[in-house]
């Protein structure tokens, strides 16, 4: 089977909202690169444009200025190549929990009997059995979670786009998802590009983890964790081995310091953005 | 409801309580229903009856219903038999309620759905709906006669307004994430319809027949009493100018039955296509 390639390419992007008569920059001069089947985490602080990126490369928002190119093409709209698991779940009320994971399935036109099959996988897979035909409502967050996550994975896509996908789970679920994404990575490598707000989780599953300011989001830093991933043969050996390895804490701290850095040089002065000297000029 | 560290025991226990007495309570709903029921047939007997403080002349005992109802079901009464009115009335309402539910829905979804739908049809709509349902029965006698369809005519567009705005409502207010969510999974136009806005405007196009329902009762009981040849609003007319109560509350209660049936139709038929708000 042919694949095509499927890299992600933030050039220059930024993004302003308008909220009344006001200007907000959520997003500031990104430039940024995931190369085809490549892992990139990014983590910043709440606000920064973590979840605007996101939607940007899934075609739901676009770019105030410069351009997003998923696979060389320009974004222009949402498509199954890219599936996305929201933040808030965003899982259909009116459908089972199997009807939810299969909908993507449904929509390709997969034949039931074959989309049966792919949901019991996913199912089992999620640690859902029975709980097929739960409703939504009727589940708890983490298993609503898993939904999600199932329901992104059925289809497969080239590009998973995932913004902060274990936020809602217990920390014993949390570290059964990563590992699995781990698995499903290296069985299936695939792009991925991941928002969370836990740095270790970034550090743990990302080749590579962009560390953005406070808003208006800039790239502070790139990391890249995969030259020590391989050294270290981080994917063979379990989580909580790997968060004790002294690389693991080392690269933890750099991020969180940037973080904190971060947060302080806010608390001394308000960044002045391109944006906000033009309006305030004569 | 969040039970805080900073919630005392005496709070805590209270709200167990309610909580079970709630469970209780919707246990106990029908009979406390039957025995209000009770208790007011009760009451009208007396009033009516056992002491006579009403008068007969001005509000009907329980015999003379009895009796009004076994004339209109045997003998017939205003130009028709107990099934005859009851079946000229329930068939026009029904009818009305199919045309408006008909144009309605599809029109609510198409103008939640389409902004240029919406400018479209919305500065007519705001027109036409502050002149109420029933200052058409002229104009449609003009235009259709005295028959169905005129009747038909009117109850559609009395019924045709909460069914449109409920759609429409229940399609905006829908969470646009879902459609995000359709749309990134790869649905079409066409299974974003049928898959994400319909489904999930459910609830509210029930609500809009439910109102539709209730006022194509309304409507059609006016334009019977305004100009028809049978109907529950022509027994209820007739009544009237014979001065005869017993058939007035009779034929009122016939009307209250039947609009309490469809409406038990209606909500069957929602418990059955929204089966995810079902607790
Ligand atoms: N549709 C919108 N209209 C106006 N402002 C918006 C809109 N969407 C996002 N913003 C603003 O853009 C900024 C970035 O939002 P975004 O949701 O991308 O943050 P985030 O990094 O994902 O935050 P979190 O970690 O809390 O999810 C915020 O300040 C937000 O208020
Ligand atoms: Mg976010």
């Amino acid at each position: 089977m042919g694949r095509s390639m499927s890299q992600i390419s933030f050039q220059s992007v930024s993004r302003v909202f308008r909220r009344g008569s006001e200007e907000i920059l959520a997003v500031a001069d990104v430039s940024l690169e995931v190369a085809d089947r490549e892992f990139v985490a990014i983590v910043g602080p709440s606000g920064c444009g973590k979840t605007t990126l996101l939607r940007m490369a899934a075609g739901l928002d676009f770019p105030s200025s410069g351009s997003v190119l998923v696979g060389a093409r320009e974004v222009a709209e949402p498509g199954p190549d890219r599936a996305v698991v929201f933040q808030q779940f965003a899982l259909f009320p009116w459908k089972t929990v199997r009807e939810n994971i299969g909908f993507g399935l449904k929509c390709r036109g997969v034949p039931a009997a074959q989309r049966n099959a792919a949901v019991d996988r996913y199912i089992e897979m999620m640690g859902l059995q029975g709980h097929e035909n739960a409703y939504p409502h009727q589940l708890s967050g983490g298993m609503q979670q898993r939904v999600a996550i199932a329901r992104s994975y059925a289809l497969e896509p080239e590009v998973l786009l995932m913004d902060e996908p274990f936020g809602a789970l217990d920390a014993q679920t949390r570290i059964e998802m990563q590992e699995e994404l781990i698995r499903l990575a290296r069985v299936n490598p695939r792009t991925v590009l991941f928002i969370t707000h836990a740095v270790e989780e970034a550090v743990y599953l990302a080749d590579r983890v962009a560390v953005m300011t406070r808003r208006p989001g800039r790239l502070a830093e790139i990391i890249d964790v995969a030259p020590v991933r391989r050294a270290e043969a981080w994917e063979e050996r379990p989580i909580e081995e790997v968060m004790d390895l002294g690389s693991f804490t080392h690269l933890r701290t750099r991020i969180w310091k940037m973080l904190r850095d971060e947060r302080e040089a806010k608390a001394e002065a308000p960044r002045v953005t391109p944006l906000q000297r033009r309006k305030a000029g004569p | 409801m969040h039970i805080g560290a900073t919630t005392d025991s005496r709070s805590y226990r209270r709200a167990v309580a309610a909580g079970r007495a709630r469970m209780a309570s919707a246990g106990r709903r029908p009979w406390i229903g039957a025995a209000t029921v009770l208790g007011l047939a009760i009451l009208w007997y007396v009033l009516t009856t056992a002491t006579g403080a009403v008068s007969p002349a001005r509000f009907p005992r329980p015999a003379d219903v009895w009796s009004a109802a076994l004339q209109l079901t045997l003998r017939g009464y205003a130009g028709g038999t107990l099934w005859l009115q009851i079946w000229y009335s329930s068939r026009l309402v029904l009818l009305g309620f199919l045309v408006a539910a008909a144009t309605g829905v599809p029109l609510g979804l198409l103008m939640g759905m389409s902004r240029r739908a919406e400018a479209l049809i919305n500065p007519a709509f705001l027109l036409i709906r502050p002149i109420p349902p029933l200052a058409w029965i002229p104009l449609a006698i003009v235009w259709f006669g005295l028959g169905d369809a005129a009747k038909i005519f009117v109850i559609w567009f009395a019924a045709f307004v909460p069914a449109l705005i409920n759609t429409y409502t229940g399609v905006r207010t829908l969470d646009r994430t879902l459609i995000a969510a359709a749309r990134v999974h790869g649905a079409s136009e066409r299974q974003i319809l049928t898959e994400v806005m319909i489904p999930g405007a459910l609830p509210l196009i029930f609500t809009g027949l439910r109102l539709s329902l209730q006022a194509s009762w309304t409507t059609l009981v006016a334009a019977e009493l305004v100009g028809a040849f049978f109907g529950l609003g022509r027994v209820l007319i007739i009544a009237a100018q014979d001065i005869y109560p017993g058939m007035i509350a009779f034929a009122m209660a016939l009307v209250a039955i039947l609009g309490a049936l469809m409406t038990g139709c209606l909500g069957l038929l929602e418990r059955w296509a929204v089966p995810w708000r079902r607790t």
